[in-house]
């Protein structure tokens, strides 16, 4: 357990019930240590989304204890939340959610501006760096579905995370695609960024660190692939 | 950025914007024509008041003529009768004598008039008194004065004249004529002008044929009846037309904060056998119960056109809030406090009802036209300052009307974007 309380991300016991009978994390407890590759499998249902949820700050707990990076998340307001995750946490969606009205620049701008000031210049680099320095002022619906995600791991680094939260990101993408993403988030993981990724990808599976796989709730197996 | 998000979301949804524009467009443009009406009536009717320097109308008992009194016709002749002259003193010897501040009696006649010798035209002439002093013969009270100095100048000081006011304390009056704006572009009199005036009785009707040749000392504006009409001396009129010792009307001013003007009217029919008095209260309260009528109907319409602007814009944003629920569930998830997700929408609702509020305003301008044609048979000038009060109201509307949905859309959960509902 000191391991976990010592962690980047600590999760002690989290519960999650809906409603009155629904439940999707039944005492769920793992550390996540800082630079790390964790992989959350499961089945579908299984509680996987909503941990990811509870760890990107984006749902609460029903019961139990969050500690991020020293900061104890249980009873935070929806304010603090929401700023405790636009400073530390990087979410990659699997439909992407661009908002469909902004060009990619924008997109990525738009984050800039719920951080704190826009820089256009900045943005470019971001969009650059993901290899779509050609695609700037091009709506979501003129990129492909590789190029949308590249779009969104842009957003997600704009403000600089530690934490990158990924789900099913190469989900919607083929195969080629999906290599392009995953090595993108490679390179980041590489570059000190924590990453966590929900997914069913056996590929992506065999790039973490760590796989922990939930099933009814509750953590069925965790697998660390290698040490150190 | 945020005017950037706000400018392309509204292109993107303008087919959905402009419903909640029309929306607003409705009841704004009701708010207007119910405001540029109602203020532009009234603004007449206490326009006529201004300009009726007299506020009460001594008329006989019976008869009702066209004098064009401001804004109120009282019909035709059909049967003349007139207020005796000897009994105009009698006006001041009433309770409230102190108030009554002048008075200017009138005897209308239709004349011909020409000016240096110019064709003649048919114009109305006005006698009355210029500044003349009436003997009180019998003082209310003993310590009353017994000589009142009174007539047109008197109740009407605010007159525009153009040249000066008849001057009869020189007995030179009955040689002169002031005639009003219309009257002088119409003939091409000026100051000094030498205007000739023709009475010809109609076949039965008493007096003779009489021509008199007057010089014009004054060109009279007043935007009303007056301008016209040709003005002379009482007595020239009556010795014209035959008629000496008559005439039509009475103006009175009286100024009474303690008394209503009605009191008045009671004490001078009182006080003088067969004449009516008519307050302008009186006469213009059939265009003041129109007005009024109008205003209750259209505030009624008003209120209903703004329920229905009101759910216009709650339809519209709702549906709009539920089409977006991912775009502001992602908003929130990548970090937009829940004020940003407010100012979105109420800045979207300020717009529609901004826009709505200016469109409305036009149509509404058009829409009072037509009301102020329709009823009051009267163009309704453009009041600018409807505009803001306009904009305010459409804004207000499209704000009110968008706090459900902007508290929808602040409620909806960011773990929306990963459930992937």
């Amino acid at each position: 357990m000191s391991d976990v309380a010592d962690a980047l991300i600590s999760v002690e016991g989290v519960r999650k019930v809906y409603g009155t009978e629904t439940t999707a994390l039944d005492g769920v407890t793992l550390g996540i240590e800082e630079g790390s590759w964790t992989n959350i499998t499961g089945p579908s249902g299984s509680g996987k989304t909503t941990l990811l949820n509870i760890i990107g700050c984006l749902d609460s707990p029903s019961g139990g204890r969050v500690v991020i990076d020293g900061t104890e998340l249980t009873g935070l307001g929806q304010s603090e939340l929401t700023t405790f995750r636009r400073e530390n946490i990087g979410l990659i969606f699997q439909q992407y959610h661009l908002v469909p009205y902004l060009t990619a620049l924008e997109n990525v701008m738009m984050a800039q501006y719920f951080h704190s000031v826009v820089d256009e210049g900045q943005a470019r680099a971001a969009l650059e760096r993901v290899g779509l320095g050609h695609r700037l002022d091009h709506l979501p619906a003129q990129l492909s579905g590789g190029e949308q995600q590249r779009v969104c791991i842009a957003r997600a680094l704009i403000n600089d995370p530690k934490i990158l939260l990924a789900d099913e990101p190469t989900g919607n993408l083929d195969q080629r695609n999906g290599r392009n993403v995953l090595e993108l988030m490679e390179a980041l993981h590489r570059e000190g960024h924590t990453v966590v990724v929900v997914t069913h990808n056996p590929d992506i599976a065999l790039m973490g660190d760590r796989t922990i796989e939930i099933v009814d709730g509750k953590v069925a197996r965790d697998t660390t692939r290698k040490e150190g | 950025m945020l005017m950037r998000i706000l400018a392309k979301s509204l292109a993107r949804r303008r087919s959905r914007i402009a419903i909640a524009v029309v929306a607003v467009v409705i009841g704004s443009a009701v708010a207007t024509s119910l405001m540029s009406v109602s203020m532009d009536v009234e603004d007449r009717v206490a326009q006529e008041f201004r300009r009726y320097g007299a506020n009460l109308m001594v008329v006989p008992r019976s008869d009702t003529i066209d004098v064009g009194f401001p804004g109120v016709q009282l019909g035709s002749v059909t049967e003349q009768t007139y207020i005796n002259e000897s009994d105009i003193w009698r006006i001041k010897t009433i309770y409230w004598r102190n108030n009554v501040l002048g008075f200017a009696p009138f005897l209308y006649q239709v004349v011909g008039a020409s000016a240096d010798g110019g064709p003649e035209q048919d114009v109305v002439m006005a006698g009355t008194y210029f500044g003349r002093d009436v003997a009180i013969v019998e003082p209310y009270s003993p310590d009353d004065p017994t000589v009142f100095r009174t007539g047109v100048q008197q109740i009407s000081p605010w007159w525009h004249i153009e040249g000066r006011w008849i001057d009869a304390s020189d007995g030179s009056a009955p040689a002169l004529a002031m005639v009003g704006r219309n009257v002088a572009d119409k003939l091409g009199a000026t100051i000094g002008t030498t205007l000739r005036v023709a009475y010809r009785p109609l076949v039965g009707a008493e007096g003779s044929v009489t021509e008199r040749a007057l010089t014009v000392v004054g060109i009279v504006t007043t935007d009303g009846a007056e301008d016209n009409q040709v003005f002379v001396d009482l007595g020239l009129a009556q010795a014209m037309t035959s008629r000496p010792g008559k005439m039509h009307t009475v103006q009175v001013s009286a100024l009474c904060t303690a008394c209503p003007v009605e009191t008045f009217a009671d004490e001078i029919e009182a006080k003088i056998p067969n004449v009516e008095g008519r307050t302008v209260k009186q006469l213009v309260a059939a265009e003041m119960d129109t007005l009024r009528m109008v205003e209750g109907l259209m505030l009624m319409v008003t209120a209903v056109a703004l329920l229905a602007s009101a759910l216009g814009v709650l339809t519209t944003m709702t549906a709009s809030v539920i089409e977006r629920r991912k775009e502001i569930g992602l908003m929130k998830a990548v970090g937009a406090e829940r004020r940003l997700i407010v100012a979105l929408f109420l800045a979207e609702a300020l717009v529609i009802g901004a826009l709505g509020g200016v469109a409305g305003f036009v149509v509404g301008v058009a829409l009072s036209q037509a009301i102020g044609q329709g009823v009051f048979g009267t163009s309704i000038s453009l009041q600018i300052l409807v505009l803001p009060v306009v904009l305010g109201i459409g804004i207000a509307v499209a704000v009110l009307a968008s706090l459900l949905p902007v508290r929808r859309a602040v409620g909806v959960e960011p773990a929306i974007v990963l459930r992937g509902e």
